[in-house]
């Protein structure tokens, strides 16, 4: 596979990450353990009995994925569609090329319009180009609405996964502070803490003028929006403010409205098994004359930021992601580590796609790494991302950039050994000749020197006292 | 070049360069593939799905128990104020009339929109609807937006009760959206300005997955099917 381009995108993260380090540190916090363990397993077994209940899921899958594919292939003509159709409709369209531009344009259509007090509803586009001290440095007042978000940021932090963001609080950490918002000590009561929300959230939703989303999904024939959501906040957000902004990767067109009951039928089983997520809301254009309520303006504001540049690689079908969470649930890594382990906006096996392509390869050296290649997170995606692949092209793409003469120099070695049967052959009798003595109850439990690394965390078998190669020999004669 | 140009100029390269690897595929058709359907009884099955999201199903013998239906629900949520969408079924019922003269402090969303104060929906106790049509398949709700169906009836109060006929019941999520097409035919209309598709009542697993209701939407969701024909 060849580059994915050199240029790096402000998706970066203002310093650069230990994953190691993260790692470790999320490893040795039980809360966090006990919290990963509840929320993937529920939603896994939300995943596999979704699909299960769904007669045809897998051609269904298969479907959802020739869409994308085919609208990937022909994404400039369904852009321009897109825009034709919102412009029809009133609406006004504004194309920005990175985080920079779109937290421009976003500030613009603030001020142009007056509004001083923002909602929004999660947007993963807008934690990708960090859109809320922009516009806080602007005099906006900006407020995030689903409850799990709206928690990290009172607590001045990120998202730790796509569709539970809060998971690594506990409810006593929620009600330290959702106690300190209110300034009265509140009891970790979710019911208690669910409503104090809702009324804290009910008085910005009441004098906000301005909305703020991403989208699921955008239709090109209709100008259409969709927006899903449990809680409710993106209807809130896209029925009491006057002025309605969509941040919208350019990835999440699809083509007609009748290919949009695919991907609901799979985006909500795929998350969390519910047959539909509670609010699906799907918007065409600004509110109509006669109408009470819905915005008076509609803005879509297309985002590349680095898209385009990863549209022309073999890493392409990572822009299928349709961000249901699916294979950070499924990941035996992301199940131990947590969301933040992996330093970017997005997390997980996707994450580790999306992290190294948009903000740099040789700066995230090991999210690469970051899974055994088990397979798991491309048989839960809704859309069959062949994740482990594109994982292995990055590794490739690291090694072409900078090899890594020892690595390559073992290799070597190894490769010449394989090649010559009785040095083979006389190589492992010295390896278990070394290796036998240190050996306890048939295990190893800590190698010497640079091979301690397969020891750190987990016992290593012993070789046997007599390889299978000999025993085959008498088991033939016998 | 503008923004425009430059954003379409990078994804026209970036589209013909990748297009390169041979993957360019027509637009698929579905045929059947992911058709659920309602099987042989459509109320059943909205109403076993609508109780699975969460949601409570009451299906009425006749117009008077309809009604009745509704009055309790009303009463028995201690709700002094509502606001009502009209629809034809609500008309027919005579519903509104019902609700005043059970004392109920009732808006009725049909008047010129200046005239309905936002406030009147967020201190609403109760949001009652008609609805555009149900799918069985996932227990939905299905509404749309027009000049006397505001998007707050279903959404500001923490009660909505949603009346039905069983006739408005498709039976799966792909028959909703082959109702719609860019431009009105014969037989398809153009997409409101916002349709809008309830699965349940409003939920957050964000402490700790514990399921709790009616965070930001109502945390009660009713659909009272009205089963007898309404001749006259």
């Amino acid at each position: 596979m060849d580059a994915a381009g050199t240029a790096v995108t402000d998706y970066a993260r203002r310093e650069h990450h230990d994953f190691l380090g993260a790692s470790r540190q999320a490893l040795g916090d039980p809360a966090l353990q006990l919290a990963l363990v509840r929320l993937t397993d529920t939603l896994m077994a939300g995943n596999r009995r979704g699909y299960a209940a769904l007669a045809d899921s897998s051609d269904l899958r298969d479907h959802a994925k020739r869409i994308k594919e085919h609208t990937l292939a022909h994404l400039d003509r369904y852009l321009e569609q897109l825009e034709a159709s919102v412009l029809r409709l009133g609406g006004k369209v504004h194309w920005t090329a990175d985080a920079e531009e779109a937290r421009r344009t976003v500030v613009g259509i603030a001020r142009a319009a007056g509004c001083t007090r923002a909602v929004k509803s999660k947007s993963m586009t807008s934690e990708e180009v960090h859109l809320n001290p922009a516009l806080e440095a602007a005099g906006v007042h900006v407020v995030e609405t689903d409850f799990g978000e709206f928690i990290i940021q009172l607590a001045g932090e990120r998202p730790s996964h796509l569709v539970a963001p809060a998971v690594h609080h506990s409810r006593e950490s929620i009600a330290r502070i959702l106690s300190d918002r209110v300034g009265t000590q509140l009891p970790d009561d979710p019911a208690v803490l669910a409503a104090t929300g809702r009324r804290l959230l009910r008085e910005e939703f009441s004098r906000a003028d301005l909305g703020i989303t991403g989208a699921n999904f955008a239709v090109a024939e209709t100008g259409t929006v969709v927006l899903v959501t449990n809680e409710g906040n993106g209807r809130l957000t896209t029925t009491c403010p006057r002025v309605h902004v969509a941040l919208v990767g350019m990835e999440k067109v699809i083509p007609r409205l009748a290919d949009l009951p695919v991907f609901l039928k799979l985006l909500a089983r795929g998350a969390t098994g519910q047959t539909l997520s509670v609010y699906t809301t799907i918007l065409t254009g600004p509110r109509r004359p006669g109408e009470a309520d819905g915005p008076q303006e509609f803005h879509l504001v297309f985002l590349d930021n680095g898209r385009s540049r990863v549209l022309a690689t073999p890493f392409r079908e990572s822009l299928q992601c349709i961000r249901c969470g699916a294979c950070l649930n499924a990941c035996p890594v992301y199940r131990r580590i947590g969301g933040h382990a992996y330093g970017g906006v997005y997390s997980g096996p996707i994450g580790s796609i999306l992290t190294p392509l948009y903000d740099s390869v040789e700066a995230n050296p090991h999210l690469p790494h970051a899974s055994s290649l088990c397979g798991a997170c491309q048989a839960a995606c809704p859309v069959k991302i062949n994740i482990p692949h594109m994982l292995i092209g990055l590794r490739e793409l690291q090694h072409h950039r900078q090899p890594n003469r020892w690595e390559a120099l073992a290799y070597r070695l190894w490769a010449a050994v394989l090649a010559r049967p009785r040095l083979y052959r006389l190589a492992l009798a010295g390896a278990r000749a070394l290796v036998r003595p240190l050996a306890r109850g048939g295990w190893l439990r800590s190698l010497p020197g640079p091979a301690g690394g397969w020891t750190r965390d987990r016992d290593f078998p012993a070789p046997a006292a007599r390889p299978f190669r000999d025993r085959w020999k008498e088991l033939e004669e016998s | 070049m503008n923004p425009r140009e430059a954003f379409l100029d990078r994804v026209r390269r970036a589209v013909s360069e990748g297009n390169r690897a041979g993957d360019s595929c027509p637009l698929p058709e579905r045929r059947g593939v992911g058709y659920q359907g309602a099987g042989p009884d459509a109320v059943r099955k909205f109403c076993d799905e609508l109780a699975a999201a969460g949601g409570k199903p009451h299906v009425a013998a006749d117009r008077e128990a309809t009604c009745r239906t509704v009055l309790d629900l009303v009463r028995g949520r201690g709700g002094r104020k509502a606001v009502l969408s009209r629809c034809p079924l609500i008309d027919r019922l005579d519903l509104a009339g019902r609700l005043r003269a059970a004392g109920i402090d009732l808006t009725v969303t049909d008047g010129p929109p200046t005239g309905l104060a936002r406030e009147l929906f967020f201190a609403a106790d109760v949001g009652i609807s008609g609805v555009y049509r149900l799918v069985a398949e996932t227990g939905s709700v299905v509404l749309v937006t027009g000049p006397q169906q505001p998007r707050s009836v279903s959404l500001l109060p923490p009660l909505h009760i949603a009346l039905a006929e069983p006739s408005q019941i498709l039976p799966d999520l792909f028959d909703l959206f082959d109702l719609f097409s860019p431009v009105p035919t014969a037989d398809k209309a153009v997409p409101p300005s916002c349709l809008t598709v309830i699965t349940g009542p409003s939920k957050t697993g964000d402490i700790e997955l514990r399921l709790v209701t009616g965070v930001h939407g109502p945390g009660e969701i009713h659909v009272v099917l009205c089963a007898a024909p309404l001749a006259g």
